[in-house]
């Protein structure tokens, strides 16, 4: 059945209103409050603005209980969310909420500073609410065009109308970036999300005595599995402020967690700072990870220090919604069900389909590699305002009638019932002298000989077939040269062999903290 | 090893802020004052900090137990180096 996305949220205001619903800034918000702050917002937005004009609601904030009131005003007011995230480059968030089109926007207090400079780009006539503001005096004389409104001129809470709800309602648009350098919407329908949760919330058997990790900023769609399916139950969900996240071993010990949620990479530092010591976090029952593939290292470490917790991998981009497959470590048969070192991704979420396709997007025969297409009740609505770049990732492959979206991703078709393993993107293979050359293989090679985790391989020289070799990023301290050469050497094919390796203190990431295969492919450019 | 002196530290963190910046197309500064915070700069992020503690015992070839600052000293240049020098100086 079709539900909204707030559906689970009112419920459980209703049934655990008492209860807390968050943890931010160092206090506690109950399930009635945050409810009140959410429909006061809804209401103010639902008085102000038409709603044929826009659908979507921008919330710029950073951590704070406006952000998550922010989130739950605009969606009970009948909008899409737009997230916008202050530690953000400024011209990158002027970007996303001129592309967005929103004409209502939430502002918290920590993120006002930022908010003349965000209204030079913005063009169309914009609600501003900011419930943490006492006066916004200074911002109505300089930008009449703009409505303002604080704290004491939001509508009450019982002025909320429940919105109709529409199959495709937009429940967020998230920018991620794109490879030519503007970052693209993407478009996920309430519909999607709902599937998304019914699934986790049953699968993880979420009650109301649970305390969830909020490690994801909201410009993360990660991070709308914290929120809604903490809410969804009446559990309680721990937003670490910034500084805190520096943190995290203490955060869970603190928070007494139950669920824990972050990228593999909080993981792996965790271990080299002598966070995952045994038995240290045995509050922890569930432990997810996700965004980038998760090293059997730091895996193993993890559930050494969290002996009570379970710990799934999980996959999936953001135009499948949050996540679309699972894969549960089990100590009898995960070491050999693993590749290159990296955990498996596993299986598809029932009612998602899976095809592994050749270059022609032909499917391949079992037990061999392709790329991963997905579909089902998660596929997004698509790229906002981008027809074409929609059509050109949701397609329907030679012989088959359904849609399908191209995830980029390498994976080897299951024999049997074995798990999916991810192998890396499809663009990090490369042709070297005509041989193909997946640089997740030659990754996987140096982290063996040198220990370090942050591992990138990246084809040098360009030439007109492909690329004359392969060189190697690595996050950490220079080590015996030759030593390692030798050992990488050993078991790969000369021309997979690094010509070169780069030690830096810190590899370039993109917004989300993955690596950027592009950037270093500059600094070599500009020859490093 | 290196040696450790807080000034030693100074330099490895500058070093460090201006690498990273650079590799985002960002503009360095000439130094970093001892007030200065290196999250709420935006000169690093949390996942980054992390990183940071991790090169800042690569680099000078110890384990420090960073649990021990309090997390409102531990992003500020002027605590953070003279903390990692007491550290250091420790048998």
């Amino acid at each position: 059945m079709q539900r909204a996305l707030w559906s689970g949220f009112l419920r459980s205001s209703e049934k655990f209103a008492d209860r807390s619903a968050l943890f931010a800034e160092g206090k506690f918000l109950k399930y009635s409050e945050l409810r009140a702050g959410a429909c006061r917002v809804a209401a103010t937005i639902q008085a102000h603005v038409d709603p044929s004009e826009t659908t979507l609601t921008a919330v710029f904030t950073y951590r704070s209980p406006t952000a998550f009131i922010g989130v739950l005003g605009s969606l009970l007011a009948g909008n899409g969310y737009v997230p916008l995230n202050r530690t953000f480059p400024i011209e990158r968030t002027q970007v996303m909420l001129e592309r967005s089109g929103c004409r209502s926007i939430i502002v918290d207090e920590g993120s006002l500073p930022q908010l003349n400079k965000l209204l030079e780009t913005t063009s169309a006539p914009l609600l501003v609410l900011a419930p943490d503001a006492l006066d916004l005096t200074s911002y109505k004389q300089q930008w009449p065009q703009h409505t303002f409104l604080a704290d004491h001129e939001l509508k009450p809470a019982e002025r909320w109308r429940e919105p109709a709800f529409e199959l495709d309602s937009i429940a967020y648009l998230l920018f991620t970036s794109g490879s030519t350098g503007i970052p693209k919407g993407v478009a996920v329908a309430q519909r999607n999300v709902t599937a998304f949760l019914d699934y986790m919330v049953e699968r993880y058997e979420i009650t109301e005595t649970d305390r969830l990790s909020q490690m994801f900023d909201m410009t993360f769609d990660l991070s709308v599995f914290d929120m809604f399916v903490a809410w969804e139950r009446g559990a309680c969900l721990f937003c670490p402020s910034q500084k805190t996240l520096i943190k995290p071993g203490k955060f869970i010990k603190d928070s007494e967690l139950t669920i824990w949620f972050s990228v593999p990479s909080t993981a792996v530092f965790m271990k080299q700072l002598g966070m995952l010591k045994p038995a240290q976090y045995p509050s922890l029952r569930l432990s997810l990870f996700c965004g980038e593939p998760l090293p059997v290292s730091s895996a193993t470490a993890w559930l050494e220090a969290a002996p009570n917790s379970i710990l799934e991998n999980l996959y999936g981009p953001t135009e499948l919604t949050i996540a679309c497959t699972r894969y549960r470590w089990d100590p009898v048969c995960s070491l050999a069900e693993s590749e290159f070192g990296i955990v498996p991704i596993g299986y598809p979420y029932p009612n998602m389909g899976v095809l592994v396709v050749d270059d022609n997007l032909l499917e391949v025969s079992p037990g061999h590699e392709g790329e991963l297409l997905m579909n089902g009740p998660q596929m997004s609505l698509g790229y906002w305002k981008d027809p074409a770049k929609t059509a050109a990732a949701f397609l329907a492959p030679p012989g088959k009638s359904e849609i399908y979206y191209r995830t980029g991703d390498r994976v080897r078709r299951p024999l049997g019932n074995a798990p999916l393993t991810h192998l890396g993107r499809i663009d990090s293979q490369v042709k070297i002298f005509g041989h193909r050359v997946e640089l997740g293989e030659v990754e996987s090679k140096v982290r063996d000989a040198c220990g370090y985790d942050g591992v990138v391989a990246v084809g040098w020289p360009k030439t007109d077939s492909g690329f004359g070799g392969v060189e190697v990023f690595i996050e950490g301290r220079e080590s015996a040269l030759e030593k390692l050469r030798s050992a990488v050497a050993k078991d790969l094919p000369e021309y997979m062999v690094p010509r070169r390796f780069h030690f830096m203190d810190r590899l370039p990431r993109n917004a989300n903290n993955k690596y950027d295969r592009k950037a270093m492919q500059k600094l070599l450019e500009e020859g490093l | 090893m290196n040696a450790a002196t807080p000034d030693a530290v100074q330099d490895f963190l500058r070093e460090y802020v201006a690498k990273y910046l650079r590799g985002q197309g960002r503009e360095v500064p000439a130094d970093l004052s001892d007030d200065c915070d290196l999250l709420l700069s935006g000169y690093v992020d949390s996942l980054g900090l992390l990183e940071l503690m991790t090169a800042i015992q690569d680099h000078f070839g110890r384990e420090i137990d960073f649990d021990e600052l309090d997390a409102e000293q531990m992003t500020i240049v002027g605590p953070l180096k003279r903390f990692v020098a007491e550290k250091l100086a420790r048998p």
